[in-house]
């Protein structure tokens, strides 16, 4: 197709502009500000590595970013085991399987902070009805205190964001099952193959290219926790539930330590950085590529 | 559960264990559906209810206030006392022009990244491809600066220039979207002296109305769930959204669970009428994009 020089960059550009704007020189941006000790209010002063030496110092910083790992290792295989096997579920043609996928779809359309605050309650060490399943129904004997026990915090904030976003997990697998090819399936099924079988050698390598696209989405999903946690726990008890997402905040504009704030930023990109490239590295090992080779 | 191949290849055998898979199958979905909907039961529950039905064991389940002289108390306070209307108003208003901006931008880019050929296309896709991994935590700083040195602090500025100019994924999107379309169509189009424009907005915008429905709604969402930048931009009463009036309200009223639910009610209303009115496209959005 021949269009003029000029016309793709008029097709592009506000979106271009946006993205220099405000992707591009912000990250470049930020880089520069994790060099300086910075509080606002006063001009930056360069202090060199002085706040990547003080993170790597600070026993917090290491607990945050352990909790920025664990909290990825909850919600990860949590939200795309469920995701999965509700896609499985609802794709099959059984009367009233459309409610059902809205059912599931559900709490993704609804606003985080008012899902955290329903949690919370639902979450409530005396009245809620949490810990008053447990122990009047299950008979244990004391509910934990849910976001105020530094065990629990942040297993109660995977648990809300694991419920709010399974049905998305379920609608992008659902979109990859039905973009499958039922032949291959149909055909091993009449060799005699169990459904086991299919599903393990069949189902699961086809889909494979999907679900590598949802494994970086829910990495990635799984640094932005801002939300929840400011409207659920706040970080506490003590640093228990911080991830580093929620520790750029606070520096940055509770404490107003700009610089650290940065380097923080940072240890967060290279962080997701490192891990989303990694996970390509290995995707040549289990994703399926479904393209005609050269005979 | 996860040991069953999706749809049952073969209809003919239907004996006894396909019943009794079947009625395994509902009574998963049937379990998941409970636990995937007792919070919004629970929520709608204690907006009826008085302040003293909160601290009962075992919780009550009686919406009293239904059978009382205002069954909507809680949500009247929450309209006279916090302006919470405003509020709402104010994330509708925010969420729609974003999103609504976004379709604009993210198809104009999104058309020229599938159908032209211009030098740096690859690099620039790479660009925009690379900030949709990059969280909004790691630019906000120098966002926040820039938006101060603007004077857009306190504005609805903030809340919607960014997220309208860089909708990452919905170019994305749509890119997979338009690179789908046959190629003969746009070819007959242009020897037939149509513009580019022409060809955009008749051709590819009419083929891609399922994926913009998903991207508008996923937009919308996403908008509306904004909450790190309403806490630093906004400081006006007058300005909050709503996820930002629930959390000042959080703030005040600790445990007063009643208004914190009529309140929650409140602000995720309008996401599930925009949601009801776009659910049918939205499956079929992701699987025409052939993202796979």
């Amino acid at each position: 197709m021949r269009y003029r020089r000029i016309t793709p960059y008029l097709f592009i550009g506000p979106m271009i502009v946006g993205l220099l704007v405000f992707r591009l020189i912000p990250i470049v941006a930020s880089l520069a500000a994790s060099f300086t000790r910075w509080n606002v209010f006063t001009a930056p002063t360069w202090v060199g590595l002085a706040n990547y030496r003080a993170m790597l110092g600070s026993p917090d910083f290491w607990q945050i970013l352990r909790n920025t790992g664990v909290f990825a290792l909850l919600y990860v295989p949590g939200t795309m085991g469920l995701g999965l096997a509700l896609a499985l579920l609802v794709n099959r043609e059984l009367r009233g399987v459309t409610a059902l996928r809205g059912v599931f779809f559900m709490p993704y359309i609804t606003s985080v902070v008012a899902v955290a605050i329903v949690w919370r309650w639902i979450f409530a060490t005396q009245y809620g009805v949490l810990n008053y399943l447990l122990t009047r129904v299950f008979g244990m004997a004391q509910g934990p205190s849910w976001l105020g026990d530094a065990h629990y915090a942040l297993l109660a904030l995977a648990i809300v964001y694991v419920w709010q976003s399974s049905g998305f997990q379920m609608l992008l697998f659902l979109a990859g099952l039905q973009n499958l090819d039922l032949s291959l399936e149909e055909a091993a099924r009449c060799d005699g193959a169990t459904r086991w079988q299919v599903f393990r050698h069949i189902t699961l390598p086809l889909l494979s290219p999907m679900t590598f696209f949802i494994l970086i989405v829910s990495l990635i999903n799984s640094s932005k926790t801002f939300q929840v946690t400011y409207a659920l726990t706040g970080g506490g008890p003590q640093n228990a539930s911080t991830t580093l997402a929620y520790a750029i905040y606070q520096n940055a504009f509770v404490f107003f330590r700009m610089g650290y704030a940065s380097a923080l930023a940072y240890a967060l990109l290279v962080v997701v950085g490192a891990i989303t490239l990694a996970n390509f590295g290995l995707r040549r090992r289990w994703v399926y590529h479904d393209e005609p080779r050269a005979s | 559960m996860t040991s069953r191949a999706p749809r049952s290849p073969s209809t003919a055998r239907k004996g006894g264990w396909a019943r009794l898979s079947t009625v395994v199958v509902y009574a998963f979905l049937a379990g998941f559906a409970v636990l995937t909907l007792f919070p919004f039961l629970w929520m709608v529950l204690t907006s009826f209810q008085t302040p003293g039905d909160t601290f009962r064991i075992p919780p009550s389940l009686t919406p009293s206030l239904l059978f009382s002289a205002h069954p909507f108390a809680n949500f009247a306070e929450l309209f006279q006392r916090f302006s919470f209307g405003r509020y709402l108003l104010n994330s509708v208003f925010v969420s729609t022009v974003a999103a609504a901006g976004q379709l604009v931008t993210c198809s104009l880019a999104g058309f020229a990244f599938a159908r032209m050929r211009f030098p740096g296309r690859g690099l620039l896709f790479g660009a925009l491809v690379f900030t949709m991994f990059v969280p909004t935590e790691v630019t906000i700083i120098p966002e926040f600066l820039l938006m101060a040195k603007l004077n857009w602090l306190d504005t609805y500025l903030p809340l919607i220039v960014p997220s309208l100019m860089v909708g990452a994924f919905g170019t994305f999107l749509l890119t997979e979207t338009f690179r789908s379309v046959p190629y003969g169509l746009e070819e007959a189009a242009t020897i037939d002296g149509a513009s580019p424009l022409r060809i955009y907005w008749h051709l590819f915008m009419p083929v891609a109305r399922p994926a913009l429905v998903s991207l508008f709604v996923i937009a919308f969402i996403d908008n509306w769930n904004e909450l790190l930048r309403a806490v630093l931009y906004i400081s006006s009463n007058d300005l909050k959204t709503a996820p930002l009036g629930l959390v000042s309200l959080q703030g005040q009223y600790q445990s007063e669970w009643t208004l914190l639910m009529a309140g929650s009610l409140l602000s995720i209303l309008p996401m599930i009428v925009v949601y009801l009115l776009a659910q049918k496209y939205i499956v079929q959005g992701f699987v025409t994009s052939g993202i796979k």
